[in-house]
């Protein structure tokens, strides 16, 4: 079945195709067009931080090792030998100086350049190894010690994609001297869903939660959601959603972490730890960011950051109806183990795979798809239009703001969703 | 744990196999807040992360150079286990299977677990270390059939009415996650 992408999203994206979930031919583009254009997140640097170090990352369905290098730099990877393709690293994370390839052990440096040829001292014609290295992510940039790479060599410097949202993450980020760190391996979930849809859930729906979640989330911190609640899109598919709390708030009802269990269970000793960052915040972020009660972020096209369950997620797809789902706890890097051991709680307890709330998410992800794939309901797109138009600028802060309900972060996200596959159409 | 368990009579090992089949029931019919009662209140009950890791060349040649232990991230790992949680919120998860508005479990999935290979590996006056394996098939209506495969490594209290769970580590056999939640009671 041939596509038209201008049919699957309508002129102000307020009409989304099933087909925009489902279909083998929008995935194809997807991959060229976006993921192949993008800044794709692969790691913190805190993951990495000696020389040796190593993690695997996945940019799309392209498995990408990301290390630190003898002279200090990032590298980022295709794990795929030159020779006959197979994986070079097999572990999640570790430190090395060789990759090495288990068929003829080809071995490469951990800056990915091929080092030896074993089968080479046996024929006349040696191979000139200089052109025969891992392939390399042509860019790679960190910013706050968050590193993304992208196979477009064009691709605009890191901080300038970024843009206004580097004022929303900084509110976070900010808050802590030494900065955050990931807490071991990622969680890596397979889900029978839409990659977009994970994306879309944490980009701005903070509104599925009363109705979702409802068996766990009290109304209570609901409604003060709907009360306080700002929804903010900077640049198309970048958003974030926060509680923007009264001036003179008390300490224990805005201190990021406050409200997740482990401030619960950890008692005195995390709390006392919460309030100091709190009590820090102001002179740290100034006073409106410091008043941001963070809920949840996204980061165009695949990265998500939970503010209020501190965990970061990336929506890696595995065709239309599959997605790898990574996700990592987030803790302040200056913190006393103990204290990272109860906060990372925050994260597990509700979110990835054994989370009390995620397993609700997930569920309806899945759902999603199945609905995204019957039969005769094309004259039926989904309805995107809630608030419509309603969004506006915001003289203190950046972007377009609204209320959580107004779904204009999902169409913004589509808006520039169409604009790319448009721009990757043609014979593949 | 190489060690050989405990010489137990056959009526220790009953007792242990009573308890665990109990438990096992409890929880296939549904019966979250009687599988509570089978608790002590400061229990913990953790689930590692398990990670692929990079072999230790210099362990070559020895057991311990592929041992299960190495790719857990436990409660005492500076990595993120999948579940650290005391009593309140596994009360939290048994008393969520009641409400009508939880849409993962509506309906709820249907499951039977077989709970074998139990042995008793410490027994120090009330306090008993026992391992099982179970095998816990999950069949959840308008998704997948699902089979989970793990070890329990567990501390129980011997009281006068019964055993109560003071710790369970659950030990999960993935590669990948392929199962719609790691939520369940195993």
């Amino acid at each position: 079945m041939s596509l038209n992408i201008s049919d699957l999203v309508n002129e102000d994206a307020s009409l989304i195709s099933r087909r925009c979930w489902s279909d083998e031919g929008v995935y194809a583009l997807e991959k060229r067009g976006i993921f192949g254009k993008s800044w794709l997140f692969l790691g913190h640097e805190s993951q990495i931080r000696a020389p040796g170090d190593f993690v695997q990352a996945y940019m799309c369905e392209t498995p990408i090792i990301v290390s630190r290098g003898q002279d200090g730099g990032i590298y980022a990877n295709i794990n795929s030998c030159t020779h006959r393709g197979l994986p070079v690293c097999r572990a999640d994370h570790g430190n090395t100086k060789r990759f090495v390839c288990p068929y003829h052990n080809w071995s490469y440096s951990v800056e990915g350049n091929l080092m030896t040829i074993p089968q080479e001292s046996e024929v006349v014609r040696k191979p000139d190894k200089t052109q025969l290295g891992l392939k390399r992510v042509p860019r790679v940039e960190s910013w706050r010690g968050m590193i993304f790479g992208s196979f477009d060599e064009a691709i605009i410097p890191l901080d300038e994609y970024l843009g206004d949202m580097r004022f929303y993450l900084d509110a976070f980020f900010d808050r802590f001297p030494a900065g955050i760190e990931f807490m071991g391996a990622p969680h890596r979930w397979v889900i029978n869903a839409n990659w977009k849809l994970p994306v879309e859930n944490q980009l701005g729906d903070v509104n599925h939660g009363a109705f979702l979640h409802s068996a766990i989330i009290p109304i209570e911190a609901q409604q003060l959601i709907e009360k306080l609640g700002h929804s903010v899109v900077t640049t198309p598919g970048h958003g974030a959603t926060f509680r923007l709390m009264p001036e003179n708030t008390p300490v224990d009802d805005v201190a990021w972490g406050m409200e997740a269990v482990g401030s619960i269970f950890g008692g005195d000793e995390v709390q006392n730890y919460l309030r100091e960052i709190q009590t820090q915040a102001h002179e740290r972020v100034g006073d409106l960011r410091s008043r941001m009660k963070g809920l949840t972020y996204g980061i165009y096209p695949n990265l998500s950051f939970l503010w209020s369950n501190t965990s970061f997620k990336v929506s890696h797809p595995r065709g239309p109806g599959k997605v790898e789902y990574w996700s990592w706890a987030v803790v302040p890097a200056d913190a006393p183990d103990n204290i990272k051991k109860i906060l990372r709680t925050n994260y597990s307890s509700f979110f990835g795979p054994a989370g009390i709330l995620e397993q609700e998410d997930s569920e309806v992800w899945a759902q999603q798809f199945l609905g995204s794939n019957i039969d005769f309901a094309d004259d039926r797109p989904y309805y995107y239009g809630l608030g419509l138009g309603e969004e506006k600028p915001h003289p203190d802060m950046p972007g377009l703001v609204s209320v959580t309900a107004n779904e204009f972060y999902a169409r913004h996200f589509f808006t520039r969703w169409k604009k790319e596959l448009q721009a990757a159409e043609g014979p593949l | 744990m190489s060690a050989l368990s405990i010489e137990v009579t056959p009526e220790q090992q009953r007792q242990l196999e009573r308890f665990y089949f109990h438990e096992a029931r409890l929880l296939d019919n549904r019966q979250y807040l009687q599988w509570l009662t089978l608790l002590s209140e400061d229990v913990r009950y953790i689930i590692p992360s398990r990670v692929n890791v990079q072999v230790n060349n210099r362990a070559r040649g020895q057991e311990d150079m592929i041992s299960v232990e190495h790719e857990l991230e436990g409660e005492d790992s500076m990595g993120c286990p999948h579940r650290e949680e005391g009593y309140i919120l596994l009360m939290l998860r048994a008393e969520r299977a009641y409400k009508i508005n939880s849409w993962s479990e509506n309906p709820p999935a249907r499951t039977r677990r077989i709970v074998g290979n139990i042995e008793l590996m410490e027994h120090s006056s009330d306090t008993l270390s026992v391992l099982s394996n179970f095998h816990l098939y999950y069949a959840r209506p308008g998704s997948d059939n699902i089979l989970y495969s793990g070890q329990r490594r567990d501390t129980l209290l011997s009281q006068a009415d019964g055993f109560r769970i003071v710790r369970r580590e659950v030990v999960l056999d993935y590669a990948a996650i392929e199962v719609p939640t790691l939520g369940l009671f195993f």
